[in-house]
């Protein structure tokens, strides 16, 4: 005898349905479950093939309760958004920002020394990117904590990715659009400099990082959408 | 089989008339619409309920809990006359586009 009720339950847990009204979608989509079981091996399923074929019905539990909110007039909202989304990912770029600032600091007063890789190798002339190795190292669980918050409040993969790239976006922006401007506007400086420039401080401050914080975000992702089709 | 984009905009349309011949529950629901379309059209649980509660929303169906004769629960959906008064323009739309198509690709069984 299965519990369908308790695994619906398990698979729809962390949507903002109000008490009442999970119950009541619990219990409907549990005994559709357990009908659809029920003619399955009427019709001569084993009972586990049975099971799997009810179960098949559902892709993507996260989607569907995401789509249940939405036609509830619960999804959409600005709350759900920035739980899913911006909140996470406010709380990593400011988590970012401030441990970027504590290695500066921190550099100075020990003395430590960014790593600066130049474009000509050993010979340190422009351009230069600086790159703070324990702020890279720093942004992989920010990666992972972000896309956990995002994950934990119902979010999509899309907005899970979202929040955890979030911190690299503002410089990203900032190299797609400020920079190319001043390559044009700005003739005091070669443009070949500007140009390699352009895409070592790219690699510093969008790149490596977006590497740093994918690194802990995709495997919370990963694990999270595994979560309920395993279940 | 009919892409699952198609079946999309028609699904509005499959479960309000099938619910213009009486309250079914989800699953009946389904398995009614399969049958009644010799399996082109196929709901499951994931598409059936976002849709039901859509409508239920819009005031179109009417969901209430009932007990069967065996004793199970189970949640019925009934027009409401709000879903009646929607359901003959969306029927009317859906046949002008298969008109419209059918002039269109010359599908002479459309």
């Amino acid at each position: 005898m299965h519990d369908w009720e308790a695994l619906v339950r398990e698979r729809l847990a962390g949507g903002s349905f109000e008490l009442e009204e999970l119950r009541e979608v619990i219990a409907e989509l549990g005994g559709h479950l357990e009908e659809n079981f029920e003619q399955l091996r009427q019709r001569g399923l084993p009972e586990r093939a049975a099971v799997e074929r009810a179960l098949s019905e559902v892709k993507d539990w996260q989607d569907l309760r995401r789509r249940i909110q939405m036609a509830r007039g619960k999804e959409g909202s600005m709350t759900d958004r920035v739980r899913q989304w911006w909140l996470p990912g406010f709380v990593a770029l400011f988590l970012s920002v401030m441990l970027l600032m504590a290695n500066e600091l921190i550099g100075m007063r020990t003395g430590i020394e960014p790593l600066i890789v130049s474009a000509h190798g050993s010979q340190l002339s422009a351009p230069v990117a600086v790159i703070y190795v324990p702020w890279l190292l720093l942004l992989v669980p920010i990666g992972a904590m972000a896309a956990y918050l995002a994950g934990r409040a119902g979010g999509s993969q899309r907005a899970m990715f979202l929040s955890t790239v979030f911190p690299v976006l503002p410089h990203l922006g900032f190299f797609l659009i400020v920079f190319p401007v001043v390559l044009i506007l700005d003739d005091h400086v070669a443009h070949n400099i500007m140009i390699s420039g352009l895409f070592m401080s790219l690699a510093a401050w969008v790149l490596l990082p977006g590497v740093a914080l994918l690194a802990g975000g995709l495997p919370v992702q990963l694990l999270r959408s595994r979560r309920p089709a395993s279940a | 089989m009919i892409a699952p984009g198609i079946k999309r905009g028609t699904a509005e349309l499959a479960v309000l008339s099938v619910l213009e011949d009486g309250p079914l529950h989800g699953y009946e629901m389904a398995r009614r619409i399969e049958e009644q379309t010799h399996g082109s059209l196929r709901f499951t649980l994931a598409s059936l309920y976002p849709l039901l509660y859509r409508l239920e929303k819009r005031g179109w169906v009417r969901g209430a809990w009932e007990t069967s004769g065996t004793g199970r629960r189970r949640r019925c959906y009934r027009l409401t006359a709000e879903g009646k008064k929607k359901l003959a323009p969306i029927r009317q739309e859906w046949a002008e586009l298969f008109r419209a198509l059918k002039r269109l690709t010359k599908v002479s069984h459309a």
